[in-house]
């Protein structure tokens, strides 16, 4: 069968997925915790993938995203290297046509996507601070000694949520021991923070955006079925959270590069799975060109240079950055 | 450097010593490539060449420039004054003068930032061993003018060097007819860093830039759109994600101050007042697919300006606006990923 790759390499997740031309799902997609490395991820899922499809199947495109997106890129050789924005965009537009907001939280980051008739009108970022995201819902639950996925479920029991400061993880930490202290209960404690997550959420990246239904709500944190309800709360709408809604970016990518490949009749530049065999030299080195003093990231195969950036004058840099 | 100079008084007048030197060695006067100097670099490089110095211009910022100006500011110092003190750094043991001069009002009724009006007492708090700082008050009268006000500056300077009258004065006239040289490069569509070294051709220019698919336009303070390394090249990704550029530059003063006028309370800072203005003037503009707004972080007017910038573009509700807002801590991944996104929904929604 004729079938489309899509790889979202991101801080916390490595996603891969296969989708055939009518950008059905082949396969369960793959989603692997990245642990920094992202070679290494990269490579076990390409040798995952390539265990379970048979003879006749053949990748005619592939697309990466996420922010280890160049990365990937060049090491399999995609047809097309996107933004998680465009790449989330798509993917929520195939499996609702009419949505006109996402929301999307995922390990390190967060983002939404306002749109109007299938195009993106108005999108933000967090910036540096991770507190409204998933590693925030991680560490407490740790401190509550809750499984993260139990976090969610517990939260539903609640009948009276707590206030907790979401502002900042550190505010909340305290504002969480105190409200145990006084005698809230579990339940209460958890709900009170997946709405402090979500106002959170709502004032800084949601700030003066219009929010309208329908609202698709995915990444990592969709799982988090207390999550989805103070959303259903706070913004009195119904959530559509996709069925593969933590891998929507690896999603995006492939359908990015089946339309791709597709409108310019191009052959894929994928490398094949013969990759995941390759031994990749990555190193990293400090430019001397001048003050700037530039960290150049180099990936080699063999003698051959795939790829190289990392510098603000464009010297070193071989291959596209996208 | 000679200590002695830090003891003189300032405001008195003296007669500088270049004249018992030879041709070679000429005075050298210090200008840091920051902040004002994307305002006013030609009028001051004119003047004090033609009253007979020589001008050393620091160079462009680079990780030195910007770790050494982080290394002597208090944190809550924005990145531009932070980038200014690093260019103070460099020009420092090369010349033997400084020109920071105290600008606070250029025309009447606003003034400018109050961190920059107080530049030259920042750096002698934190900065040892500094050339004499030349730190004429730049104060507009309330009739008078930018003209009138740089006039006034430029005769006091000129004063503490020489008895000639004659040669102040037309070096003052040189200097602003340069000026007006580079405002008139600008507005013919030259950018900042072509038009204040003043020597591009305009038609070369113009020829070089050409139309591409999208054009955006591009808000922010001059010394942070024109210092590539605050912007992170900015505009050279812009160009590579296939969109052409305007900036506040390329309007007409007028343009700008009639827009600000409408405003119903009158901004009261130079600086922010031009941005507001332009904002006004590029959501008017049908040419224009979407607003890019550049601002540093911990910047006092900026955080109200910014503000009245996003009500006014979503009240309008065409072009959409995206703000970057930049620290010493910003990632060049997330510059990028957000000017790609942007970029791919102002195409698709052409494709649409």
């Amino acid at each position: 069968m004729d079938l489309y790759l899509g790889i979202d390499v991101g801080s916390v997740s490595t996603n891969l997925i296969l989708i055939d031309h009518q950008g059905e799902l082949y396969l369960s997609p793959l989603y692997l915790r990245t642990q920094g490395q992202p070679i290494a991820v990269l490579k076990q899922g390409l040798a995952l993938l390539e265990e379970r499809l048979s003879a006749t199947d053949r990748i005619c495109g592939a697309g990466t995203t996420g922010s280890g997106r160049s990365l990937a890129g060049a090491l399999i050789g995609a047809d097309i290297v996107k933004n998680e924005i465009t790449a989330h965009s798509v993917a929520a537009l195939s499996q609702v046509p009419q949505v006109r907001t996402v929301l999307e939280i995922g390990g390190q980051d967060s983002k939404i996507i306002i749109l109007k008739s299938g195009i993106v009108v108005d999108f933000a970022m967090n910036t540096v601070c991770a507190a409204g995201t998933g590693s925030f819902l991680d560490q407490q639950a740790n401190r509550l000694n809750l499984s993260i996925e139990d976090f969610g479920d517990i939260a539903l029991q609640s009948t009276n949520p707590v206030r907790i400061a979401g502002r900042c993880t550190v505010f909340a930490e305290s504002d969480m021991i105190h409200k145990q202290q006084m005698g809230h209960t579990l339940p209460d404690i958890v709900a009170g923070l997946c709405e402090a997550l979500v106002r959170n959420y709502l004032n800084n990246i949601g700030k003066g955006m219009e929010i309208k239904s329908p609202v698709v709500f995915q990444g990592g944190v969709a799982a988090n079925a207390g999550i989805c309800s103070a959303f259903r709360r706070a913004l009195e709408t119904d959530i559509i959270v996709p069925q593969h809604f933590d891998v929507m970016g690896a999603y995006g990518a492939a359908i990015l590069a089946r339309d791709y490949t597709i409108e310019h009749g191009c052959e894929t530049q994928f490398r094949g799975f013969g990759v995941t065999l390759l031994e990749f030299q990555n190193r990293s080195f400090i430019c001397k060109g001048c003050p700037n003093a530039c960290e150049i990231i180099e990936i080699k195969q063999g003698k051959e240079v795939l790829a190289r950036w990392g510098d603000r004058c464009g010297r070193w840099t071989v291959a596209e950055s996208a | 450097m000679n200590v002695m100079w830090d003891i003189i008084p300032i405001g008195i007048k003296i007669n500088f010593f270049y004249t018992n030197k030879g041709l070679d060695d000429m005075v050298k006067i210090g200008i840091p490539r920051a902040l004002f100097y994307y305002y006013y670099y030609p009028l001051w490089r004119e003047f004090f060449q033609n009253v007979g110095m020589e001008v050393i211009l620091s160079p462009e910022t680079n990780k030195e420039i910007l770790d050494n100006g982080i290394k002597a500011t208090l944190s809550e110092a924005c990145l531009p004054v932070k980038v200014f003190f690093g260019h103070v750094i460099a020009l420092a043991d090369q010349v033997d003068y400084l020109f920071v001069p105290r600008i606070t009002k250029v025309e009447p009724k606003a003034y400018i930032c109050p961190k920059f009006m107080g530049l030259p007492d920042m750096l002698r708090a934190r900065l040892h061993n500094l050339p004499h700082l030349i730190d004429t008050v730049v104060d507009t009268s309330s009739d008078g003018n930018s003209t009138q006000c740089w006039t006034d500056c430029l005769q006091e300077v000129g004063s503490m060097w020489t008895n000639n009258k004659h040669l102040v004065d037309s070096s003052i006239v040189a200097a602003l007819q340069e000026q007006n040289r580079f405002k008139q490069h600008l507005l013919d569509g030259i950018l900042l860093p072509d038009a204040i070294e003043g020597t591009v051709i305009p038609e070369v220019a113009a020829a070089s830039h050409p139309q591409q698919t999208i054009q955006i336009g591009v808000l922010g303070h001059p010394y942070n759109l024109y210092d590539p390394y605050i912007s992170m090249n900015l505009f050279k990704k812009l160009y590579s994600l296939g969109a052409s550029v305007v900036t506040p530059e390329s309007l007409a003063e007028n343009d700008i101050a009639k827009k600000a006028g409408m405003l119903p309370k009158r901004i009261f800072w130079t600086l922010g007042k031009r941005m507001i203005g332009s904002a006004l003037n590029f959501l008017e503009n049908k040419q224009l697919d979407g607003l890019i707004y550049l601002t540093s972080f911990g910047c006092g007017p900026e955080s109200l300006v910014e503000e009245l910038v996003v009500r006014w573009t979503k009240k309008q509700d065409r072009i959409p606006l995206m703000m970057l807002t930049i620290d010493e801590h910003t990632g060049e991944a997330g510059i990028i990923t957000r000017l790609e996104a942007f970029t791919e929904m102002i195409k698709r929604r052409h494709k649409a």
